[in-house]
């Protein structure tokens, strides 16, 4: 005990880890599975960067609502109209201060924007904006226009992925960003830790947390323990298998989905029955309770059902590995090579038990009939797999992937991953690009329509890929917090949600 | 194949008297516990695959983690089930081909290659020397992980492959060794009096240095062998190493780490063998040390009298 | 001494440079950085901007000639990830990582030759065969699996020691004590090995034979003939902790240059490959000339 004393002791006089010991301050330590490389906020859109700034430095005009239904919610504009024409315009919050002491104007929103469209840097965001240009007409210091060329029925929605910096900010990336939020960035010892305090003059209600320091740890059982211990207040982020605690541990749609991309370019997969085989194939519920967390559900689209144009009525192909077989025979039967092989290319570390999963995938797939191997490669060749232009292969090369859409609207997924153009896309059908440039333009009810019509073609006529999973997330978040977890966890964590028992 | 360094002297010096030193050999009987060990992984290695292959990729996702020393689904479960329910004590010794492959592969290449310059460089003159030795700076200063992930990308991961990347990351240490020692010996006594006799370079070299400094080698390459196999699970564990569906005993520790706390024989039986392998390799050769060293063969024979 | 450390660190200046530009060349054979820094769905544009913004647009020789200029001006370059100079990053990571080998080398030494010569005066007893087998399961044992079960035994059951991290003597613990194992398991085995092949050489048993006990001059003397294998294993292992000690610093949190390394070459940030290479290579040539002026100490008759 003597020992044991003596330690606490030292631990306590080390300022290190006084935040994690002292138990009743408002001060709490956030571990997370990768350290930030940038704090730059146009870059906020990327998780392990977003899950510190985003809304807790820099805020966004308009924010999702992924706690109740309320659908987009006002932050740093207070409303907003559709003035026709592609046409918007923002009424901006009055009274907002940056960090730096100056005001938030409309000057301010046209710079943020500038920036990301800047070729001298290289900001994430901009690829919302693809094919969209944008204009910005500042009316007076809190009214912008904002006119998108063509038309964007959902530009409100893209307001929420921009990080509104000061017009002083330089068109390069910052290592002190300045933003509205709620907390400043205090200190950032790179490798260690990040430290966020609160800051006095913010506009909204005042947060709980006074502080918060960021650490990071590659071990999801690491970063388990260290809540455990007290090290830490929340981890975001732990694995099933960590997750044994009913008391702290939390399990949550986290917005990802899993799938199989299939090329309906290469052969034998050109063959919709081939396609078919392939889904009724794969025995989706016998992975759910073993290697994937109770929780997840079986995907039938490539978004979670929370996001707009969900179509309830579509159903998994049913595991049937004899209908599979002569799927394949009937195929065969019509000059189909169905001896080709199917290769599963998978990454490592994608996310838990990813290399299990295709080991039984791929022996599923034998099981059925198909010549089928796998390879688990890096995140580079992944990519070069995963994205236009696809390598030549002998047969072809089903490319296990996970996709994440927590923005409430399937175009951030649909162009992407079905339109002819796309670049994961695996089909070219006309229909379907159709549909995805039609529902793209539209609003309202026929918005809603047109995506669950897609979301049908795609899975019952195309039968374009495997869709497989919608993943769980698991957060481990220390007794003396009132927090729960959301489907945007993995993409943002404010700070201003958390509280204390 | 697998522990060639460790069996082939034995057969060399049979016209001495195998007999003798199997005799030897049992009396130490840490070394020949050692012997029968090194033969049982051997056998594993050679008949595992064709025997096993099939059960050792069985899957049943119901039954995973199931825990080891439950006889309730035949004996070939005593081990316990893996995360997919595939049996672990078919998995290890079907992994033991290819885990041998690539340690014993990486190890001897190193050695020999290693060995080959070390001896050039500790010999020859200065300029050699240099060049060889600055060489060598520079594979030891190349990260093995860059290494691995440059011939992974390029070539592509396989077996060969991986050997390859082990092996020159393996070669200072032979290389330095070897020629730290032949520094020292060729100035001892009877290589200058070889010298002044006249006697070839090559017969000097092989005659009276190598088997000076072979008994250094032999107990750094058993050594290695461990380092190896913990070498290519940590590139698995970092996703550049070896991939299912091919399995060794270092994949099969890495892929069972994230269960440390809750299926512990995941992780614990592939590490196990590699242990208990380096483990004998390393009492073997330390046995052989001792019996093929004219020198310190009394240490042996000695204990012989005080044991009996 | 001067002029033979003089030569010697002109032929390393030598082979520093054949080594930066294997792997300049070497590491663009891996991939192309735009893919990995920018989201998938990125658009052709954003790459093709970003690759123009960091020079991967042009041809290789031609950033292979920028780069050679900007080192001779010891500009080594921005990270692509960080937006940082190389340098700085990788020097911030080698302050953690130095201290961190310097530490355990300097216990696994003295560890190591003081058990390693212990089993060599004991052979085939029982205090050579348990430090045998001790430090064989050791050296054997995956670093990772020791990792984790001493977190879970000193850090939550114990509630001794952080589980991870920096910033106390306290957080050392147990990542000096794993990196520990490894090379005090292979370096005790070899001072064993040698320690015997010397304890046998004649003028040993001229020198026992004529009464001179177990004293400290044998030992001494001893040591001194059987040291040359062992600095060389000593080299090698702790230029493997010069490298940085990738799996340790992962699990630890512990911000030293290997798991910098690591995540540099996977994402394919090449500066910053290229600067932490520098970095540890220096590091590592300075020890082999340290080696090799230990070779010439210990035995004299080793000239170069």
């Amino acid at each position: 005990m003597t020992l044991r004393y003596l330690l606490t002791g030292a631990l306590l006089a080390s300022a290190a880890v006084s935040p994690a010991l002292a138990q009743d301050n408002t001060a709490i330590t956030v571990v997370l599975s990768e350290e930030l490389d940038l704090v730059e906020p146009c870059m906020a859109t990327r998780s392990n960067i977003g899950r510190v700034i985003l809304q807790n430095i820099n805020e966004t005009l308009t924010e999702l609502d992924v706690r109740g239904d309320a659908g987009l919610m006002p932050r740093l504009a207070e409303s907003w109209e559709d003035r026709g024409d592609g046409v918007w315009r923002f009424s901006l919050r009055d009274g907002v201060t940056f960090s730096d002491g100056t005001a938030f104007d409309a000057a301010d929103v046209k710079h943020s924007f500038d920036r990301v469209f800047s070729d001298q840097i290289t900001c994430e965001s901009a690829r919302y904006f693809a094919d969209t240009q944008l204009t910005f007409d500042i009316v007076d210091d809190l009214t912008i226009d904002v006119t998108a060329e063509p038309a964007q029925p959902i530009l409100p929605l893209l307001m929420s992925l921009v990080t509104i910096v000061p017009s002083e900010t330089p068109v390069e990336f910052v290592r002190d960003p300045i933003g509205t939020g709620p907390y400043v960035l205090s200190e950032w010892q790179a490798g260690q830790y990040i430290q966020l305090d609160r800051r006095d003059d913010y506009w909204g209600e005042q947060p709980e947390v006074t502080s918060a320091r960021y650490v990071f740890r590659g071990e999801a059982a690491v970063r388990a323990a260290m809540v455990e211990t007290g090290e830490a207040d929340i981890a975001p982020q732990i694995t099933e298998l960590e997750a044994t605690n009913p008391a702290t541990d939390f399990s949550y749609p986290n917005s990802e989905t899993v799938y199989l991309r299939v090329d309906s370019a290469d052969e034998p997969t050109s063959d919709i029955r081939v396609r078919k085989a392939l889904n009724h194939a794969i025995d989706r519920e016998a992975f759910i309770g073993t290697l994937l967390a109770d929780g997840t559900e079986l995907a039938v689209a490539m978004v979670p059902p929370t996001t707009l144009g969900w179509n309830g009525d579509l159903a998994p192909l049913a595991y049937d590995p004899d209908l599979a077989r002569e799927l394949l025979a009937e195929a065969e039967a019509d000059g189909v090579d169905v001896s080709l092989p199917v290769e599963i290319i998978a990454r490592t570390e994608n996310f838990p038990n990813v290399t299990e999963v295709a080991e039984a995938l791929t022996q599923m797939l034998s099981d059925a009939g198909f010549n089928a191997s796998m390879r688990m490669v890096e995140v580079a060749e992944h990519e070069q797999y995963y994205s236009k232009p696809y390598p030549e292969s002998e047969g072809t090369n089903l490319i296990l992937a996970q996709h994440d859409n927590s923005r409430g609207d399937p175009v951030f997924s649909m162009y992407f991953k079905y339109h002819s153009e796309g670049t994961q896309s695996g089909i070219a059908i006309p229909e379907v690009d159709d549909l995805i440039e039609r529902a793209t333009a539209a609003t309202g009810a026929e918005r809603d329509a047109l995506w669950s019509e897609l979301f049908a073609y795609v899975h019952d006529e195309a039968v374009a890929d495997v869709l497989l999973f919608h993943m769980v997330g698991h957060s481990r978040v220390g007794e003396r917090l009132d927090f729960t977890p959301t489907i945007a966890t993995n993409q943002q964590l404010q700070l201003s949600e958390i509280g204390f028992k | 194949m697998s522990d060639s360094t460790a069996v082939k002297p034995v057969s060399q010096d049979q016209n001495k008297g195998a007999s003798a030193l199997l005799g030897m050999l049992w009396r130490d009987k840490f070394a020949f516990v050692s012997a029968i060990v090194l033969l049982i992984i051997m056998a594993f290695a050679i008949f595992g695959p064709a025997l096993l292959g099939d059960l050792a990729t069985s899957q049943n996702l119901r039954g995973r983690n199931s825990p080891p020393f439950d006889l309730s689904r035949g004996w070939i479960f005593v081990l316990g089930g893996d995360s997919l329910g595939r049996p672990i004590l078919a998995r290890l010794i079907v992994a033991a081909q290819s885990t041998m492959a690539v340690a014993a592969g990486a190890v001897a290449t190193a050695l020999v290659i290693g060995a080959f310059f070390g001896l050039i460089a500790g010999y020859m003159g200065k300029t050699a020397s240099q060049i060889i030795m600055r060489l060598a700076d520079v594979i030891m200063s190349f990260p093995s992980l860059l290494l691995a992930v440059v011939v992974l990308y390029v070539l592509g991961p396989s077996i060969p492959n991986m050997i390859l990347v082990l092996a020159i990351t393996r070669i200072p240490i032979y290389l330095r060794t070897t020629r730290a020692e032949v520094l020292e010996v060729r100035e001892r006594m009877f290589v200058q009096a070889a010298v002044v006799m006249g006697a070839s370079h090559r017969r000097i070299v092989l005659r009276h240095i190598l088997p000076v400094i072979a008994p250094t080698l032999i107990t750094i390459a058993t050594l290695d062998f461990a380092f190896v196999m913990l070498a290519e699970s940590s590139l698995s564990f970092l996703g550049i190493g070896i991939q299912p569906p091919s399995i060794t005993w270092g994949l099969m520790v890495s892929q069972g780490r994230p269960y440390l706390n809750t299926a512990w024989w995941l992780a614990f039986w592939p590490g196990l063998m590699i242990v208990i392998t380096a483990l004998s390799l390393n009492l073997l050769s330390n046995w052989m040390r001792v019996a093929l060293d004219p020198a310190q063969r009394w240490r042996l024979e000695s204990r012989k009298s005080t044991d009996a | 001494m001067i002029k033979l450390v003089g030569q010697r660190a002109i032929a390393s200046l030598l082979s520093l440079s054949v080594l930066m530009v294997m792997v300049f060349f070497l590491s663009r054979l891996t991939g192309d950085p735009a893919a990995l820094f920018l989201p998938i769905d990125a658009t052709e544009q954003m790459k093709e901007q970003f690759r123009a913004l960091h020079g991967l647009d042009r041809p290789i020789l031609e950033q292979f000639g920028l780069y050679i200029r900007d080192v001779l001006h010891l500009d080594f370059g921005e990270s692509l990830r960080r937006a940082r100079p190389a340098i700085d990053i990788v020097l911030e990571a080698y302050a953690w990582t130095l201290p961190l080998a310097l530490i355990t080398m300097a216990l696994v030494i003295v560890a190591a030759i003081f058990l390693g010569s212990i089993a060599a005066f004991n052979v085939g007893g029982v205090i050579d065969r348990g430090i045998s087998v001790v430090s064989l399961i050791g050296a054997s044992a995956p670093d990772f699996w020791i990792a984790i079960v001493a977190i879970v035994v000193f850090a939550i059951n114990l509630a001794w020691l952080p589980t991870s991290g920096v910033g106390t003597p306290w957080h050392w613990i147990m990542p000096v004590g794993i990196l520990f194992i490894r090379p005090f398991g292979l370096i005790v085995q070899v001072v064993r090995g040698s320690m015997l092949s010397a304890l046998s050489a004649p003028y040993v048993k001229t020198a026992r034979a004529k009464g001179v006990k177990n004293g400290p001059l044998i030992f001494v003397h001893t040591l001194r003939n059987a040291m040359l294998p062992v600095i060389t294993v000593i080299g090698d292992q702790a230029a493997a902790l010069l490298n940085g000690a990738v799996i340790v610093e992962t699990i630890f949190g512990f911000p030293g240059v290997g798991k910098l390394m690591i995540d540099s070459i996977l994402q394919r940030d090449f500066n910053v490959v290229m600067a932490a290479i520098l970095v540890t290579a220096i590091a590592i040539f300075i020890m082999n000339i340290l080696i090799d002026i230990a070779y010439s100490i210990l035995d004299p008759r080793i000239r170069q």
